[in-house]
């Protein structure tokens, strides 16, 4: 048997720029039909494509390595024809072997991605290795391989802080509205400016069970677009101070230059709703909303830059617990390799008692028919014991060192290949 | 045998503690492991509480060692009755190294503080000091939990997101609890200081000695009733509801750390 290897060719995010990973992406309904084609390659004898909006990549096992690298090289190459522009060996990466495989556990854990922890990937890569089961381009290894990487994606989720922390400015928002009020249902919304940002904030809150919401703008009619798309009230921008008391959120998101609501107002506000506690969201491009409402108790206001420093504190956090993930796909690396390399050890023992067992068998052969012709039946099985007896206590110390090297996997490709040579076992 | 338990449940405790801070600090608030190993540090401590209630009588409850004992005891419960609907795994953080404290120091106490003479041991003693150590323990809950709101409240406002904080309960759990926790309390304390006093009226003729011990639970139950009048009625809520539960808490408490000391009294073990 000849052993197999992991080899990854693609482009990612770091490696090339955008147009050129478009241009080799794989749309989905086309990707049976590539897998197919990809499978076809002699020197491939399994194959997956991943192709994200981030990265494009092609995860085989095959027996030659430098002829799996031309071939999906080629391949990616044809795929890629309709673009003519740069070379794209320029924007590729190959690994192979213990590098490939801690690759594709790090892109699966998300260590690779351009946000790293966000967790879509994991879901990108099942839906991949599915496609590649179905056009039936998947093997042992690779089976292997994959399922290996969705539970080294779990273990890193599940034991780092790696996904935690929100990181963009809409689910900071959320998340803070999450640690002052504990259900969303109940809750009402007021969202001042018919802004984009602002629609995605309100989205965003429904989609946790806010299910009131007013919608506000100088000019009426946007509010009301606004309104009829995401189901809100609409309401005319003079009287939305009236309203102010029925808001627990509120979402500025205008181009004013004045300040909309002050603390004054709010403090007002405040006694009108018994205290109830607030909260002042400020996305616009300048402050809605005045400063000092945080200074009041039961009522928090965030504008735009206390937003984005806590999804740049989230963020920074999650590289600190990549630190982490990191050792965790190390280790998990490790335990692949001892498997793959299990998978080599269990022929070369059985080939090398083959070997001498022939070797045995052709002697005794030959001295039955020569010096030894006159021997009686049981003697002849007493030879035949004692002969095997021979061989197994020669054999019983090369196994069991082979047996044994278990976690050693340099050493025990070492041995293994030393064997072979030795006793010429290649090609039995 | 029933030190041995005690010395067995502080231990639990003590464990307990460590895995509530630890689960906490991994973000892992809802594993079940921390309240298991409290219920089970709980168990324990029931059957101490049996087997001395066995040997002694309920009277012994009464005495300093004992008394720390029962309260810890009832803290514990009450904590689990609330984890048991509220999920609030932060508070056992506060609870667990608590009640460890409180049965080391019942440890360190020991028997102290003499006896009950035989002709007080009449149901009133366990209806008493039951209510009234019921309505400590859910007041001290009510502190742990404004402490926690407080806590929570003032990185909200500072805008400091540490790790930690991200997994306590929003404010607005935080502050219902603390209203749910008065509303329990207040009665369970008022119904403590009523059933003393009619067994100080009947017993001694007295049905207001002005003790320090009913002074201190006096001016707490005003304190604690303007609080939840002023909740109920005026909409206090939030960070002030909170800080001044903190503040009943430790007229409460104040007594119980040098009360008796300075004033001995009936409720120090001097009956007479």
């Amino acid at each position: 048997m000849v052993q197999k290897d992991i080899v990854i060719v693609g482009l990612n995010h770091r490696s090339a720029p955008i147009e050129v990973r478009e241009s080799v992406a794989f749309e989905s309904d086309y990707l049976r039909d590539a897998l197919s084609r990809l499978h076809n390659y002699p020197s491939i004898d399994e194959g997956v494509i991943l192709s994200t909006c981030n990265r494009v990549e092609v995860v085989a096992a095959a027996s030659d390595s430098a002829t799996a690298y031309q071939d999906i090289g080629s391949f990616l190459a044809e795929q890629k024809s309709q673009y003519n522009g740069l070379a794209l060996d320029d924007h590729t990466y190959r690994y192979r072997g213990a590098d490939a495989v801690r690759h594709l556990f790090r892109v699966a854990a998300s260590l690779d991605s351009m946000v790293v922890g966000e967790p879509q990937i994991l879901g990108q890569l099942k839906q991949h290795y599915d496609a590649a089961q179905q056009a039936g381009s998947v093997g042992t290894i690779l089976h292997r391989l994959f399922h290996r990487s969705f539970s080294v994606a779990k273990r890193v989720r599940s034991e780092t802080g790696i996904g935690s922390g929100a990181v963009s400015v809409s689910s900071v928002a959320v998340d803070l509205a999450k640690r002052i009020f504990d259900r969303f249902d109940d809750k009402t919304v007021m969202l001042i400016g018919a802004g984009k940002m602002g629609d995605l904030m309100a989205r965003h809150l429904q989609s946790q069970g806010v299910r009131s919401l007013m919608v506000t703008n100088r000019t009426f009619e946007r509010a009301v677009e606004l309104a009829e798309r995401i189901h809100g009230n609409p309401i005319r921008f003079e009287d939305f101070p009236q309203y102010l008391k029925m808001a627990d959120l509120v979402i500025g998101c205008t181009g004013a230059p004045e300040v909309l609501v002050d603390a004054a107002q709010v403090e007002k506000v405040l006694r009108e709703r018994k205290h109830k506690a607030m909260f002042f969201i400020d996305i616009g491009d300048r402050r809605n909303f005045d400063g000092k409402i945080n200074d009041l108790d039961n009522v928090y206001l965030y504008n735009i830059d206390d937003l984005k420093n806590v999804a740049e504190e989230n963020l920074q956090g999650r590289s600190n617990e990549a630190a982490k993930a990191e050792s965790i796909v190390g280790e998990e690396v490790q335990s692949f390799l001892r498997w793959i390399g299990s998978l080599e050890q269990v022929p070369t023992i059985t080939a090398l008692r083959q070997r001498f067992d022939d070797i045995r068998r052709g002697e005794i052969e030959k001295s039955l028919g020569g010096g030894l012709k006159t021997l009686s039946a049981e003697q002849r099985a007493a030879l035949d014991d004692m002969t095997t007896a021979m061989i197994n206590k020669l054999l019983h110390s090369p196994i069991a060192q082979l047996k044994s090297r278990n976690d050693n996997d340099d050493e025990a490709a070492l041995y293994i290949a030393a064997l072979k040579k030795l006793f010429d076992l290649e090609g039995k | 045998m029933e030190v041995l338990f005690i010395k067995l449940t502080a231990l639990i405790y003590l464990f307990s503690a460590a895995s509530f801070f630890y689960f906490v600090f991994r973000r892992d608030t809802a594993s079940p492991w921390p309240a298991l190993s409290l219920s089970a540090g709980l168990l324990l401590h029931s059957l101490a509480l049996v087997i001395r209630f066995a040997n002694e009588g309920f009277a012994a409850v009464a005495l300093m060692g004992e008394a720390l004992l029962f309260k810890s005891w009832l803290m514990v419960a009450v904590y689990l009755l609330i984890q048991l609907k509220y999920r609030l795994t932060v508070l056992g953080g506060i609870v667990a190294p608590l009640a460890f404290l409180m049965c080391v120091a019942a440890l360190a106490f020991g028997k102290s503080g003499g006896e009950v003479p035989p002709g007080l041991e009449t149901f009133w003693l366990p209806l008493h000091v039951t209510l009234a150590f019921l309505g400590n323990a859910v007041f001290a809950l009510a502190f742990g939990v404004s402490l926690i709101y407080l806590l929570q409240e003032r990185h909200l406002k500072h805008k400091k997101m540490t790790g930690l904080l991200k997994r306590f309960p929003p404010l607005e759990s935080l502050d219902r609890l603390n209203l749910l926790l008065l509303v329990w309390g207040f009665p369970l304390m008022t119904l403590g200081i009523l059933t003393g006093s009619l067994w100080a009226g009947i017993h001694w003729g007295d049905y207001w000695s002005w003790e320090p011990r009913q002074i201190s639970s006096g001016i707490a139950w005003l304190f604690y009733g303007a609080i939840l009048h002023s909740r109920i009625t005026a909409g206090l809520r939030g960070k002030k509801a909170a800080l001044l539960t903190m503040v009943g808490f430790c007229v409460v408490l104040g007594y119980f750390l040098w009360g008796d000391t300075f004033f001995p009294s009936r409720h120090g073990g001097r009956f007479q």
